[in-house]
């Protein structure tokens, strides 16, 4: 398992008298506090908790720190330290330091599948972890802290599903962390001003970039700052993307505004995409123009990734600017739920130095909540934080909000809405006309299968949502959520065998604790 | 009054539905309101068992719960039978299959607890068989050679509890039926002639709008909230919530062609036509409840990692190739049971023209509960001997 | 094995290299990789939908499941999030 702090107590190994995982010192096994996601969020919050004291334990399903923001790539490779994305200068220190801390414990490779409720665990809860190799425990934690993150924004168009469309997320992951570039030409297209990072950073590993489109006007650099004020951080951000247009350009990557791709068409590979004209509100008004490309990649923002609030049973409220449905929180971050707490893009996506912030509040929150003495200052100073932060980040969103009604329509009958289980567009507006009484996302996805898949709905419910809001004439948001439940990612059924393991039956584990080899770091 | 009914049902589930198409095609001008949505909760959240053969729970507790719980035998024959047609009167497709329903036992006490089980079950009609370990070889290659012996009972099988309701109620609108979700029934005053019900509607931009409508009888089939309503026409209809867990699996390639139910642990296990494959038994769940202890239906319920697992390892011991199939879900249905475990069906005293059916196998027994109540709505006599089942029997004074 | 041509390595120095078997071909790859570039840059396929039309990675953040496939017996691991390990063996499949 992965690297602990001094206590060498790890998940799933026996642990203190009460036989419960964890540090021991008396605490009853608990750890103060879990926190899901090792992002800028979860990584800032760890370690304010650790400053105040709190026993901490981190999971991340990926193999280091940094998020999907700041991936780093595999320790083997060349350039494994990070080069920080523009305007985030923080980012590499707040990893390093995180890193290297010796009181959080770090469990990387996990995922957590859910949180459930045990008498055994008077006043905590059950984070509920899972790893490939390595099955299924639980781990006891006072508090938790959801800093799940986000990811891109599906959109379900004719074609989407070929090979060779990916998210400008996962372009920049793979190019970035796994150091592979795509061959062929390249069209991205969306509305989100990732697009223009991805671009450059394709252009710059000598990928063929034949056209950048964005579904709006572009802003012209000018407006941004003036929109933003002086806002210190974000300016050189912003100029940066000034200078990638210009970059672009020069390369002869042509820019499109007010286009949108409306099909990916191919074989078995993406062969050529579908361009077309749209008007101010994203609306298709000319005839899509073909353009030969062997890969499109998308970016029209980020949807809150919620799942785990969902699954616990935290309220969640709809915000479309914010990424469609956030999680519900206090002014000090805390959820609907007793004890457990949200920071970053769950609360609404509002980028890096919002998260950050957020982190770093819910931290002092949850001391403060566990009877550590927390300074006003402390707490005041990351709320001037979240404060100068919500400032771009409003902004963001209003510029950048997707015309989700718009893009609703790109979905045409023959189009596969859900992805997991192949359901396509026609079969949702059949089922609507024939089953006049269904107002509410569930009902459809219990009916057709839309959300029931591996994926659980994250890849269809905002077109589910778009559909049926426009059949029924009703805002998106009286149409609710998806539910979400255990295991959040799919597990074997054996695995959830040991989902009390920690109860009474503590698995047989080496001093470092089960999958010892330490899932950190790669077999060599 | 502008809005007049001859019945308003209470509650979108499969019994609310099938109950609002039963009086819908036999004329009544029918309203069936649901607070949430048609299928929203126990009847979409259940694994869709039709079981027959008596259950876990009611032989768990020894022979002569057994010998209770077995007189609700005439009720599941009944269903059983028109589970058989009912496809074809809906007209489409409700995922049924009677291909047979296995209690599985795993040692000496459990073989002779099944040889007491059939005994009791054939007195009352039911046609169930024990096949040996040789006969499971050839009848159901998918159970671990740990199970010796089986109870058969060929009715038994399932319905799909994800399409079951929501087709009725396309076929109960098709009859005339009125169909409103988003609906909530929050008063009611006794006329001359029936029923004056309040409703308090969510409509299409989320406004509150309340109105009232005239109706001459009304049929609560609503599940957890039984009692609850019952209190808004004066009724005392106790009932006990049930929080349980439910695993479902993505699709495998079809092996299971049979419900399966354990003679010795909680576990009942059948693959859909979706080719899903739905694990449950009656794991509890901690059902969420107010300060004051009062349960709280619509919050969210919380799993018990004892039950999952408890639940995964009852399957897999069962059928041991379900290790490897990814679990997708798992999710806590509620359900409600009746004090003595036997179903609420019939007239509620003190509240004329006031009729229920809940508690205990109420997707099983849908139908049934659907026609007995139906009848009563139409004056008919029922055929099937209701007395076990009045949901007066609880009352002070009274003599079931 | 579908197409050779859609992806490439670009930093030079990488991990050891190891193989691993995608649905009995042997597919190189470097440690640090995972499953799912490793089998991006040898242009092997992945899981079919039921329809029997290929799919392939979307996301490769562990939320689409697009990539998942069978490693060393485990069936809907996602390739995106897993290592490469020398002799892991990958298997794909038409979905139901």
């Amino acid at each position: 398992m992965g690297r602990t702090g001094t206590d060498h107590n790890a998940i799933g190994q026996a642990g203190t008298e009460h036989n419960v995982v964890g540090h021991g010192t008396g605490q009853a096994g608990m750890f103060d506090l879990a926190v899901v996601g090792a992002g800028p969020a979860g990584m800032a919050a760890a370690l304010t908790a650790a400053d105040h004291g709190l026993k901490v334990v981190v999971v991340d399903e990926q193999q280091r720190a940094g998020g999907q923001i700041f991936r780093q790539p595999p320790e083997e490779f060349t350039g494994s330290v990070l080069r920080p994305t523009a305007g985030y200068g923080w980012a590499t220190g707040l990893i390093r330091r995180f890193e290297a801390d010796e009181r959080l414990t770090t469990e990387f490779g996990w995922s957590a599948i859910g949180v459930l409720y045990d008498d055994a665990l008077p006043g905590g809860l059950c984070l509920a972890v899972n790893h490939p190799q390595d099955g299924t425990r639980v781990i006891g934690a006072r508090r938790l802290l959801i800093a799940t993150g986000a990811y891109d924004l599906p959109v379900a168009f004719p074609g989407w599903t070929l090979p060779g469309v990916m998210t400008a997320g996962a372009v920049q992951t793979l190019v970035k962390a796994q150091k592979i570039a795509p061959v062929g030409d390249v069209v991205l297209a969306g509305a989100h001003p990732l697009l223009l990072l991805v671009a450059d950073l394709l252009v710059r590993e000598g990928v063929r970039v034949s056209e950048v489109a964005f579904a709006q006007n572009i802003p012209k650099p000018a407006d941004l700052l003036h929109a933003l004020g002086a806002v210190p951080g974000h300016v050189r951000m912003l100029a940066e993307t000034g200078g990638i247009l210009a970059r672009l350009v020069r390369n002869g990557v042509r820019v499109s505004s007010r286009t949108v791709v409306t099909a990916a068409r191919g074989e078995e590979h993406v062969a050529r995409v579908e361009l077309a004209r749209v008007d101010r509100r994203w609306k298709v008004t000319g005839t899509p123009r073909a353009v030969d490309a062997s890969h499109l990649v998308l970016g029209y923002g980020f949807s809150a990734s919620t799942e785990l609030a969902r699954q616990i049973g935290c309220d969640l409220v709809y915000d479309s600017p914010k990424g469609g449905w956030v999680v519900s929180h206090d002014d000090r971050l805390r959820t609907s739920v007793p004890g457990v707490f949200v920071a970053g893009e769950p609360t609404g996506v509002a980028g890096a130095d919002q998260s950050r912030a957020e982190g770093e509040l819910a931290a002092l929150a949850i001391a403060a909540d566990l009877g550590r003495d927390v300074s006003a200052t402390a707490l005041a100073e990351a709320e001037r934080g979240i404060r100068t932060a919500t400032r771009f980040s409003t902004v963001v969103q209003r510029m950048f909000e997707p015309a989700r009604e718009a893009l609703g329509d790109l979905a045409g009958r023959d189009t596969t809405v859900c992805r997991c289980e192949t359901v396509t567009r026609g079969t949702l507006d059949d089922f609507l006309e024939a089953s006049p009484f269904v107002s509410d996302v569930n009902a459809v996805k219990l009916s057709c299968r839309t959300g029931m898949g591996p994926c659980q709905g994250r890849y269809c419910e905002g077109s589910v949502g778009t559909i049926l809001a426009s059949a029924r004439e009703q805002p998106i948001g009286l149409g609710g959520r998806f539910s979400a439940h255990l295991p959040i990612k799919p597990v074997p059924v054996g695995d959830l065998r040991t989902l009390d393991s920690f109860l009474d039956a503590p698995p047989d584990a080496p001093p470092d604790g089960p999958g010892g080899d330490g899932s950190g770091a790669v077999d060599g | 009054m502008s809005e007049s009914y001859d019945v308003v049902v209470v509650g979108g589930g499969l019994l609310g539905c099938l109950t609002a198409w039963m009086a819908a095609r036999d004329g009544a001008r029918v309203l069936l309101v649901d607070k949430d949505q048609v299928n929203q909760h126990a009847s979409g959240q259940n694994a869709g068992s039709l079981h027959f053969q008596l259950e876990y729970r009611m032989v768990e507790a020894g022979e002569e719960a057994a010998r209770v719980a077995a007189e609700a035998m005439p009720l599941h024959l009944d269903a059983a039978a028109m589970w058989a047609r009912l496809e074809e009167e809906i007209g489409e497709s409700l995922g049924v299959r009677q291909t047979g329903g296995l209690m599985v036992a795993e040692n000496a006490d459990q073989v002779g607890m099944l040889e007491f089980k059939a005994e009791l079950e054939r007195s009352w009609g039911l046609d169930v068989r024990t096949l040996d370990r040789s006969e499971l070889d050839t009848v159901a290659p998918y159970l671990s050679r740990d199970i010796v012996a089986a109870n058969l009972s060929a009715l038994e099988g399932k319905a799909d509890a994800r399409i079951a309701a929501p087709a009725v109620a396309r076929a109960a609108v098709a009859a005339g039926a009125a169909v409103c979700a988003r609906t909530r029934l929050t008063g009611a005053s006794h006329t001359p002639t029936g029923w004056d019900v309040t409703l308090r509607e969510t409509d299409r931009t989320g406004e509150v709008r309340t109105r009232t409508v005239r109706t001459a009888a009304v049929v609560i089939a609503a599940g957890v909230w039984t009692t609850e309503l019952g209190q808004v026409f004066g009724a005392g209809l106790p009932t006990v919530p049930l929080a349980l867990t439910m695993t479902v699996t993505s699709k495998v390639p079809a092996f299971i062609p049979h419900l399966v139910q354990h003679a010795g642990a909680r576990l009942s296990l059948k693959q859909s036509l979706d080719k899903t494959v739905l694990i449950g038994g009656g794991w509890p769940a901690r059902l969420m409840r107010d300060a004051d202890g009062a349960p709280e239906f619509d919050r969210k319920h919380q799993l018990i990692p004892r039950s999952i697992a408890g639940n995964a390892r009852a399957a897999v011991n069962a059928v041991p190739s379900l290790e490897r199939v990814p679990a997708v879900r798992s999710w806590v249905g509620t359900t409600t049971v009746a004090p003595d475990q036997l179903p609420l069906v019939g007239a509620v005293k003190g509240a004329p023209g006031v009729f229920v059916a809940t508690g205990g196998s109420a997707f099983t027994l849908g139908p049934s509960f659907a026609r007995v109540l139906t009848g009563l709505l139409a004056g008919r006599s029922p055929d099937i001997d209701l007395a076990p089942y009045d949901p007066a029997r609880f009352t002070e004074g009274s003599t079931p | 094995m579908t197409r050779d041509d859609t992806w490439r390595r670009t930093a030079r120095r990488r991990g050891a290299a190891v193989t691993v078997v995608v649905d009995d071909e042997p597919v190189p790859a470097c440690t640090g990789e995972t499953v799912a570039a490793a089998m991006l840059t040898a242009g092997a396929a992945f899981e079919q939908d039921s329809g029997g039309t290929p799919r392939a990675p979307l996301c490769t953040m562990g939320t689409c499941f697009e990539c998942a496939a069978t490693v060393d017996g485990r069936p809907l691991t996602r390739t995106c999030l897993v290592p490469v390990r020398d002799g892991m063996v990958v298997e794909t499949s038409r979905r139901l």
